[in-house]
């Protein structure tokens, strides 16, 4: 038994160095750190205890960052999914009209998110723009907006550019969960008389839902983290109405050289995709059938 | 028992790394059988890469057993990370550039700076432009650039409107009016670097002293002051009837410096070095800078405002300070900062340059002009500073003067220097 448990270990301890290695030090590391004044640039610092954490609940920015990170969030979540879904249902018979769709629908996925973020921001110009050029053109004028400029706008406007860059590629999860779904089940509710809706909600459903945890895990990890789309379209501005909680981090770490204040934001950005994910985990785990 | 092709691939790997490190340090051996050092110079002028290659070119013919290695970041936060990483492995950033205001002062707590009080490299330049770089008395950053955070506006333009550049308010105010009546965008405005300029030219003759926004940081001025108030009203009298352009807070600096190269607008927040990127995209423009005077003709203490940056320094932890000294005192050679000057543009601190390009000589005419230390870089609080700027930012997003002004104190209030 004991040279059993031995080889056991023995299999185990790689993988368990370079985890420690490269997430479990790193976490301890950060949070640590988030209780010093560590301003990034020396190796001195100070001890402030849980003073960033008091500082960030009273900061009207990191307030701000939290809410649009939660706006963001879920509207990238809802329109990711649904849309994903949707293309996935449309194009998930393997025909050779499908694979050219998923495949235009795939490309945004492979340019990287900079690049989007700079061809957006040209579409999204108001001056000279493409997107106010096409309503102005179409005699819908009064539609036209800054985008970008308009604080009530801004987040939702990038939110549409997040989920345009990663629908298709969420929806590839989504395909590969439908085409595992056996057909002689959907074969069964045709003859029980199902209509399509309830073939959808009875079986498609319950048996999606593995790729639905997938799905909503990492689109809500992603959209939590997105930070490459908003430093290239707007930084965050204007008047912090862009910044979400990594934008935060990264202006305290690399503006303002509070290292310390920046990663006590980052180890609440942690704890709420934790708590969030954990949530959804229950969530969709309650809806999964297994046959 | 190992196999002999992987014996060999060990051997390869193991000569590599050994090769790899020996270069890592910055040493390897020189044709003449001497030390060949290499030093990294680090910046953020990405535009000026080609220069400067030429200039590295000429240093090591020159100087044969030094290599000098050029590493550019993007500017703003970009810079300041990459920097940052370079400076606290000790390695890598021998030759370094920082601005005046926060890097400044977060780089001399963290001791980067070698002190280069008295070194001979100082006397190749204007002794009033290398004062940011000093602290204590002591020189720790060279300026090597002057810049003139002034509005560029089109001469061209302008004359054939009949208009003369205003010396006062009601003339600034006169000219944006007629500009509009005649269908032209007066001020092209980008909410990402206009901001942070045109503040500096509205506060100038309204502040009470040359050092005021230094003052914010500890308390003693606050954004409710009357002069800053004023300073906040003059640019929303400027945003309610029009005068900036449509749509500022979407639009970034490239697109009005874009606009104002198609000549759609009069006017650009910007400054000086904003002039050798419009000569390109638009030859055909003559230019000139042109500052709000926010008072009367005679109450107008300063007719615009400069900063020297770009200031070089050299790393306390460089193992080849001698080697950085050296090509410090190469870029400050009359006729290779004349080189790097005409090539991009850029008025310089260093003396007996002779410039050549049309915007230099407009630029180096502001050089006898009164003009006030770019008032936003005295404050050495980047959290204040952003709080400033943001003013100006929320005045374009439809805000009202008190809104923007308690917002802001309340910013400042919060972030105060301890």
């Amino acid at each position: 038994m004991k040279t059993r448990n031995g080889t056991l270990w023995l299999f185990i301890i790689p993988g368990l160095i370079l985890y420690s290695f490269f997430f479990i030090i790193p976490a301890v590391s950060s949070l640590l750190l988030s209780l010093t004044n560590w301003d990034g640039m020396t190796y001195q610092f100070d001890w402030v205890g849980l003073k960033h954490y008091g500082d960030l609940a009273r900061d009207p920015v990191f307030g701000k960052a939290l809410g649009n990170n939660v706006k963001f969030s879920l509207t990238v979540i809802i329109f990711q999914f649904g849309l994903s879904l949707f293309f996935a249902i449309l194009v998930m018979k393997n025909t050779k009209l499908n694979v050219v769709y998923r495949t235009i629908f795939f490309f945004p996925t492979v340019v990287s998110s900079v690049s989007i973020g700079f061809i957006w921001m040209f579409v999204y110009d108001p001056n000279i723009g493409s997107l106010n050029l096409l309503l102005n053109s179409l005699g819908l004028e009064s539609l036209a907006r800054s985008w970008l400029g308009e604080p009530s706008l801004a987040i939702y406007s990038i939110a549409f550019v997040q989920f345009w860059g990663h629908t298709g590629q969420v929806m590839i999860i989504f395909i590969a969960g439908l085409q595992s779904i056996p057909k002689d089940l959907y074969e069964v509710a045709n003859i029980e008389g199902a209509s399509r809706w309830n073939a959808f909600r009875y079986v498609t459903w319950p048996l999606l839902a593995p790729s639905a945890t997938i799905v909503l895990a990492y689109t809500t990890i992603q959209s939590f983290k997105s930070f490459d789309l908003i430093i290239a379209m707007t930084d965050g501005g204007p008047n912090y109405a862009s910044e979400i909680l990594s934008t935060f981090m990264y202006h305290q770490a690399f503006t303002y050289f509070s290292f310390g204040y920046a990663t006590a934001a980052a180890v609440v950005l942690m704890l709420i995709i934790m708590v969030v994910t954990y949530f959804q985990f229950r969530l969709l785990k309650a809806d999964r059938v297994v046959y | 028992m190992m196999k002999r092709g992987s014996g060999f691939a060990l051997s390869i790997m193991l000569l590599s790394a050994l090769t790899l490190s020996a270069c890592s340090n910055g040493e390897g051996a020189a044709d003449g059988g001497g030390k060949k050092q290499t030093i990294n110079f680090v910046h953020w002028r990405g535009e000026d890469t080609e220069t400067f290659n030429s200039i590295i070119s000429k240093f090591e013919q020159e100087n044969p057993s030094i290599n000098v290695d050029m590493t550019v970041f993007s500017s703003g936060d970009p810079y300041n990370n990459g920097l940052q990483a370079m400076l606290l492995s000790g390695e890598g950033a021998d030759v370094f550039v920082s601005t005046p205001g926060s890097l400044f002062s977060t780089l001399l707590k963290s001791n980067a700076f070698e002190d280069l009080s008295g070194t001979p490299l100082l006397n190749s330049f204007s002794p009033d432009l290398i004062k940011s770089g000093q602290s204590d008395g002591k020189q720790y950053a060279i300026p090597y650039q002057l810049v003139y955070n002034v509005p560029v506006y089109n001469k061209t333009m302008l004359d054939k409107l009949g208009i003369q550049p205003p010396k006062d308010w009601d003339g600034f105010l006169a000219m944006c009016q007629k500009l509009k009546d005649e269908g032209i965008t007066p001020i092209l405005y980008g909410y990402d670097v206009s901001p942070g300029q045109l503040i500096n030219t509205l506060v100038m003759n309204l502040m009470p002293e040359d050092d005021s926004f230094n003052k914010f940081q500890t308390g003693e001025v606050k954004a409710t002051d009357p002069w800053f108030a004023e300073a906040l009203t003059r640019f929303k009298e400027l945003v309610d009837k029009g005068y900036i352009l449509k749509n500022a807070s979407g639009t970034k600096y490239e697109g009005a410096l874009s606009l104002f190269a198609q000549q759609k607008g009069a006017i650009l927040a910007s400054g000086s070095y904003s002039m050798a990127t419009i000569a390109k995209q638009n030859p055909a423009i003559e230019l000139g800078l042109l500052a709000p005077i926010t008072t009367s003709g005679s109450d107008a203490k300063y007719e615009g405002v400069h900063t020297t940056t770009f200031m070089l320094a050299v790393n306390a932890k460089s193992k080849h300070k001698e080697a950085a000294v050296q090509f410090a005192e190469f870029l400050a050679k009359p006729d290779i900062a004349a080189e790097y000057a005409n090539a991009t543009g850029q008025l310089l601190t260093v003396k007996d340059v002779k410039y050549d390009s049309k915007e230099l000589i407009i630029q180096s005419e502001w050089m006898s002009k009164k003009t006030v230390f770019q008032p936003r870089l005295i404050n050495t609080n980047k959290k204040i500073e952003t709080a400033l700027n943001e003013s100006l930012n929320m005045i374009v997003g439809g805000a009202s003067v008190e809104k923007t002004i308690s917002t802001t104190q309340a910013e400042i209030d919060r972030n105060l220097t301890k």
